[in-house]
Order: structure tokens, then C-alpha cells, then sequence
């Protein structure tokens, strides 16, 4: 587990756990329902459209089983039609990222997260189930689902963030964040699993089994959820030891040195009896948006991920797809392997992240891992047709960009909300995280149209050639942030030499 | 004046087995039955056919039983001499093991009129029209006394009850009138496209679910949110 040169795993508590776990779980409920979308589409555009097989001349008989439903004249339209549904989300998700990392500051962030699940499980029940029952089949309906279920679904990511930044201190945030951010992966597979062992029932099954598992992961969210250390009067405990918190402007400042003192927001019925800090922090506001988008780092970060945010979801998206067209592999199989992407974005999450605990630095290992990702799309796009070769460079590649998505989509998003520059006293993890987050799925939105568009227009490898140019400009903008770290590095080793 | 006491006394009949009928509330006449006047008669092919199989004729029509409780079913019909020249619309009569569409100026036989003719088994029609779907669809097809004859389909499945080329996945194949063929969903399966299997056992899978959450929520609040007492505290703190 954790290296010697971090030894804080003693520091952690049962609340710790269960925070950690509850949010984890949260995510990978969210992610497994719009993992089920993408797994059932092919069942989807088969009961939108009439059946296209033409025998004699003439269509099937009866026409209730074959021909009565003409949402779509055939399947190549639906398909545009669900890739569009796929834009319309990731832009609402975008844009309610934006916002709800807003609310989350200033309400109860239990109470955000829960509505969030419960609200965008209730809409994927309506969307895929209620439909199918009442054979409502409309194109705006879908359309205007799906924008209310991304704008549901955004409250979650700034709140479970917050949470885990309101937990875990800056000491060991890089190696537990990394390991936290394999949620969505887990909940890729979590919903592929659930889509395929229900699908057999009819799709409405589907979105039903993963909407009531997201419901009840709502409710349980909502009666044991603390959303931070204060709500048990942990922080006080300090002769327990109790508190990661005040370890953590003692250890070696890493990044933005926090103070890690920022005190919930809280409705005057939900303040826990316990509650010892000066009242006077209590009554501070929350940060405003366009001043969060202007604290130090905010920018460049948000800029960043949405160029890597871009590439990791379209690996997401099209990776099953360019499998299965470019080796002529079978669709399942594609499927499997794709897995391996998701592996390597977890382990390298929680590699990179616990490098980058170790060096107190974040920037640095995020470049180094940025610049051999470009190589590894390089190599991956030259891959031979052979399965386990392409399997592991597959998990290379997912190692090198989905660990630093990993890591700036959660700990560095932590680091943000928490900086010096906030003095602490203000509430600014979940509106950072949503910028943060927005920013890159604004990015991840125009990518998916994009990589489309080159994909039909020049081919894969330009396709290749894209990512890493958009890899590229990830570093770029990340450039400032490490050359100042590099700077204090040199800085620091050249005061150590002076002491000694 | 012989066609219009049948005339009348099938009219007759025709009221007070409509009468009786709408008072069970379950049965209506079938209209193909007259579509035209006159009723079915002795010397017939339809006529010979409906005293064989023991049923009563009505109007054009003749009627049986499924069985011995179920509604009756138009077994035969004989819409010869009825002036048609186009036929389209005889689904009423679906059920009909014979069809007399002889000595009509038929100059339209829509293709798809008998589709969902399953017992079809004969079927005269002026000597002049092809029978329906082609000769390949009829294992009998000959010239008689200026009519022509169509006798027993072809079965246009390979191989009734098998999966068949034919028809897309998860569906059987099955007649379904001359030409014709069907595509119904095999043993498990149901929907639209046949695509369903099974019933969903929803019992089994959200009793646990729920038995769980609840049991997940109660410990949770126990353990994490609810501390006012000291019981749980203690508890807490040797967790």
C-alpha cells in the first residue's frame, strides 16, 4: 500500500472509510447507468425502426411484431440519433457542471448529491423504462430527458469531490484520490455487467435494474453520508490523531499549500451539535464563480483537461467501434479489450498520484506522464493485429492519459478548491471541480463530433494524429504551473544545500 | 322470384340469428356475408362442402363452430355471381377453408387479400385470373368449367416450426396464406421484434436490492450520522 516516505493510512478512521466508500459508490452508480446507455443502443434502435429485412418484396407479417414502430426509417438513423442524444448530454452535463458546483458550495452537499442520483435515476426510469411501457416514442422527449438527466447527473462529480476533499488531506490525496478516480472505470464495468445479464428481459429492464440501484444508492447516500470531518467533531479529536487535516499543513507543502481549515456551510438545522470552530468562519460566503475561475491554477488546469478529457472520452466512445472496424474483430471481443484501457487509467492514476504525494509536486509527474502518452498514441495507432499486443499498449496508453485525467479530474481539482489563495475560509472544492470538470467535458463534447468528423473525412490514424496533438496542448497549457514548481523545486533544493 | 323468397327468408334468419347473437353481446355478423344477396346454395361447391362439414350457411356464408363451446367461424365462402371487380377486403372471412369467387368481372385481385388465409384450402376464381401469388404458391392449380381452381398452398416456410432462413432472428416461420408467411416469435420470446426472452423476475431482483438498502441505510445512519447517545458513541469508538 503506501510507501514508507507517507505513512498516513494510520490517520484514517471508520468515517473515512465510509466517505470514502459512499462516494466511490455514488460514482460508480452514475457512470454504470450511462454505461447501460451505450450497452443497450443497439436494442434501442432496433425497437425505434421498423425491421428493414425485405423478403419478396414484402416486409415481415404480422406488422405488430415487425413493422409498427416508426420513430427511425431505419437503424444508420437512430444510430445518428443516439450519437446525437450522446452531444446533447455531454453539453448539459457540461454546462450543469458549471452550476451545480455553485450550489454544492452553498447548500448541504449531502443533500446536492443525493438529489442528484435519485433525480437522474428517476429520469433514466422515465427515459428508458416509462417509454417503453407507455409506448411513447418521441424524439423530443428523449431530447429533452436526456438535458435534464446531464444537468441531474452533473451535481454529483463536484459533490462527491468535495466530500473527498473535505476527508482526505493534501498528504495523501494524490495516492487515495488516484485510487478513488477508478469509480468511473469500476462503473463502466459495473454497467456492462448489469446491461448484459438483464438485457435478455427487453432494454427497459435495463435502465430500470441500474435506475432503482442508483435510487437506492441516493437513499443510502442520504442516511449515512457525512460530508465532512467537522460533522463528527473529528477535527477536534486531535489527541487521537484523528486528523489528517492538521497533519497536513505540518507535512512538506506540495502544490498550493492549504490550509485545509474551510468550514462547511451549513443550514442551520443540519450544524452538528458538535460543531466547535469560531462562528465567525461559519458565516462566510461561498465563492463566486467567475472568482473561482480566476484563483491560481483554475485556468490552465480546466484548459488542460479538456484537451485530455477529450482524448480519454473518445477512447471511451470509439474505441469498441475502431476495434471491431480496423481489426474486424467481433463486437464482444472489442468490448473486453477495450476493459484494458480503463485498467491502465486506474493503476495509473494511482501510481502518478502517489509519485506526485511522495515528490509534493503535481505538475511535473502530469507532464512526464503527458509527454510519453504522445508516444504511446503514437505506438498504439501502429499496432499490429494481434490482441494481446494491442492489449497491452492499449493499457500503456491508458496508463499515461487516463491516470493524469484521473488525477487532475479529482486530486488536483482538490488541491484547486482548497489553495492558499482561498485563505481557508471559503467554500470554493465543489465550484472549482465543476469548472474544472465542465470545462473538460465542454471539450470532451466538440471532441466526440470531431473525431467523427476526421475519423469520415481523413481516417484513424489522423484520427491518432489528433489526439496527439490535443495531448500536446494538454502540456502546454499546463507549461506555467511547471515551471513555477520546477522553480520552487530548485529553489528548495538550493536552500537545503545552503543549510547543510 | 325463387332467388327473392331465399332472399327473404335468409334475411329472415339473418335477423333473428342477429337478434340472438347481440343479446349474448359476443357476436356480430360478418358484412362479407352480405356483400351481395342470395345465400349459399345445395349444388354448389361451397354448399357441398358446408352440409360435409356439418355447417349452417348464413347469407354468402357458412359458419361452424371452432368447437363445441367457441363462436362460430366463417368456414366457406361463396361470393359467386356477385358482380365484384375488385376484392380487397375479405378478412372477415380469414377463416375460410373454401372460396367461390367464380363468375365475377374481377379485374383487380389485390395481393395481398388472402394474406393471413391460413385454412384456405380452394379457391375458385373466373377462368381468367391467376391464382393468387402465382402458381407456385398452390400445389393444384387447373382450368375447370371455365373457373379456375387453386387447391392446397405451398407451404413457403422450409420446414414449418424449424428456424427458418426466412425470418429474422428469435422468430419461427409459419404459413400465413397463399404466398404468405409469417414470423412469430419462438418459444421464450415476445416484443416487438421478437426481441424479449423470458419474464423479468423483478421480485428476485429488487426484494434483495431493497432488503439491502434499507438494512445499508439503518446501519450507516447508526454508525455515522446519528450520535446522541452515548450507546452509539462507545459503539463508534470501538469500531
Amino acid at each position: 500500500m503506501p510507501p514508507l516516505c507517507c505513512g498516513y493510512l494510520s490517520q484514517y478512521t471508520n468515517h473515512h472509510l465510509v466517505a470514502f466508500l459512499l462516494t466511490f459508490f455514488s460514482y460508480v452508480l452514475l457512470h454504470a447507468s450511462r454505461k447501460t446507455f451505450s450497452n443497450v443502443k443497439v436494442s434501442i434502435s432496433a425497437q425505434w425502426t421498423p425491421s428493414t429485412q425485405i423478403v419478396n418484396g414484402s416486409t415481415f407479417s404480422p406488422g405488430e411484431t415487425w413493422e409498427d414502430n416508426h420513430l427511425f426509417a431505419d437503424e444508420k438513423q437512430a444510430t445518428l440519433f443516439l450519437g446525437a442524444l450522446d452531444s446533447i448530454f455531454l453539453f448539459s452535463y457540461a454546462v450543469g457542471l458549471y452550476l451545480s458546483g455553485v450550489i454544492g458550495d452553498r447548500v448541504n452537499l449531502r443533500y446536492v448529491l443525493c438529489f442528484g442520483l435519485c433525480g437522474s435515476a428517476a429520469v433514466g426510469f422515465v427515459f428508458g423504462t416509462l417509454t417503453e411501457w407507455l409506448h411513447i416514442y418521441n424524439v423530443y422527449l428523449y431530447c429533452g430527458l436526456w438535458i435534464l438527466n446531464g444537468l441531474l447527473q452533473s451535481a454529483v462529480w463536484p459533490c462527491v469531490v468535495a466530500v473527498m476533499g473535505n476527508w482526505f488531506g493534501k498528504t495523501g490525496r494524490g495516492f487515495v484520490f488516484g485510487l478513488w478516480s477508478a469509480c468511473a472505470s469500476v462503473g463502466n464495468i459495473l454497467g456492462a455487467f448489469l446491461a448484459s445479464s438483464v438485457l435478455k428481459y427487453g432494454y427497459e429492464y435495463a435502465f430500470l435494474v441500474t435506475s432503482v440501484v442508483q435510487f437506492a444508492g441516493g437513499v443510502i447516500v442520504f442516511f449515512g453520508l457525512l460530508t465532512s470531518p467537522k460533522e463528527v467533531g473529528l477535527c477536534m479529536e486531535s489527541e487521537t490523531g484523528l486528523s489528517p487535516v492538521e497533519t497536513d499543513t505540518d507535512s512538506h507543502k506540495p502544490l498550493m499549500s492549504d490550509e485545509e481549515d474551510g468550514v462547511e456551510v451549513y443550514g442551520a438545522r443540519h450544524q452538528p451539535p458538535q460543531q466547535l470552530d469560531e462562528p465567525e468562519e461559519e458565516s462566510l460566503p461561498a465563492v463566486g464563480f467567475f472568482q473561482a475561475f480566476c484563483l491560481p491554477g483554475v485556468l490552465p488546469y480546466s484548459l488542460s483537461y479538456a484537451c485530455l478529457k477529450l482524448v480519454n472520452y473518445s477512447f471511451f466512445f470509439w474505441l469498441p467501434f475502431y476495434l471491431s472496424s480496423n481489426f474486424g474483430w467481433k463486437e464482444a471481443e472489442a468490448d473486453r479489450l477495450s476493459v484494458w484501457y480503463d485498467v491502465g487509467g486506474i493503476i495509473g492514476g494511482t501510481v502518478q498520484g502517489l509519485i506526485s504525494d511522495c515528490m509534493g509536486k503535481r505538475a511535473p509527474v502530469l507532464a512526464l506522464s503527458l509527454a510519453v502518452a504522445m508516444g504511446a498514441l503514437v505506438g498504439y495507432s501502429r499496432s499490429p493485429n494481434d490482441q494481446v499486443i494491442n492489449a497491452t499498449l492499449l493499457a500503456l496508453t491508458g496508463f499515461f492519459i487516463g491516470g493524469p485525467s484521473n488525477i487532475i479530474s479529482s486530486a488536483i481539482s482538490a488541491d484547486l478548491g482548497r489553495q492558499e489563495a482561498l485563505r481557508g475560509s471559503q467554500q470554493a472544492l465543489a465550484t472549482v471541480t465543476g469548472i474544472v470538470d465542465g470545462t473538460g467535458s465542454m471539450g470532451a463534447a466538440g471532441g466526440q463530433y470531431l473525431v467523427s468528423l476526421i475519423e469520415s473525412k481523413l481516417g484513424w490514424m489522423y484520427v491518432f494524429y489528433f489526439f496527439v496533438v490535443m495531448t500536446g496542448g494538454s502540456i502546454v497549457f499546463i507549461t506555467p504551473l511547471l515551471l513555477n514548481e520546477l522553480r520552487a523545486m530548485w529553489r528548495d533544493r538550493r536552500a537545503l544545500q545552503h543549510q547543510l | 322470384m325463387k332467388a327473392g323468397h331465399i332472399q327473404l327468408k335468409s334475411a329472415l334468419l339473418t335477423l333473428i340469428f342477429t337478434a340472438c347473437l347481440y343479446a349474448g353481446g359476443e357476436w356480430t355478423e360478418p358484412q362479407v356475408c352480405s356483400l351481395c344477396s342470395g345465400s349459399v346454395l345445395n349444388g354448389t361447391s361451397v354448399g357441398e362442402f358446408c352440409s360435409s362439414s356439418a355447417g349452417r350457411t348464413l347469407g354468402r356464408c357458412c359458419l361452424r363452430p371452432d368447437n363445441t363451446t367457441g363462436p362460430e367461424r366463417i368456414i366457406g365462402l361463396d361470393l359467386s355471381n356477385c358482380s365484384l371487380t375488385h376484392v380487397e377486403d375479405l378478412h372477415e372471412a380469414s377463416t375460410a377453408v373454401i372460396i367461390d369467387l367464380s363468375h365475377n368481372p374481377i379485374v383487380n385481385l389485390s395481393d395481398t387479400a388472402f394474406q393471413g388465409f391460413i385454412e384456405l384450402n380452394y379457391l375458385i376464381l373466373p377462368g381468367d385470373v391467376d391464382c393468387p401469388a402465382g402458381n407456385t404458391s398452390w400445389s393444384k392449380v387447373e382450368l375447370k368449367e371455365g373457373n379456375r381452381l387453386c387447391e392446397g398452398q405451398t407451404n413457403m416456410c422450409n420446414q414449418t416450426g424449424q428456424l427458418s432462413m426466412n425470418c429474422p432472428e428469435n422468430s419461427l416461420c409459419a404459413p400465413y396464406g397463399p404466398g404468405f408467411f409469417e414470423c412469430s416469435c419462438a418459444d421464450d420470446f415476445h416484443g416487438y421484434k421478437c426481441l424479449r426472452e423470458g419474464e423479468f423476475p423483478a421480485l428476485q431482483v429488487f426484494g434483495p436490492l431493497g432488503a439491502s438498502a434499507v438494512v445499508i441505510s439503518f446501519l450507516l445512519w447508526v454508525t455515522q450520522r446519528h450520535r446522541d447517545t452515548a450507546d452509539t458513541a462507545s459503539w463508534l469508538r470501538l469500531m
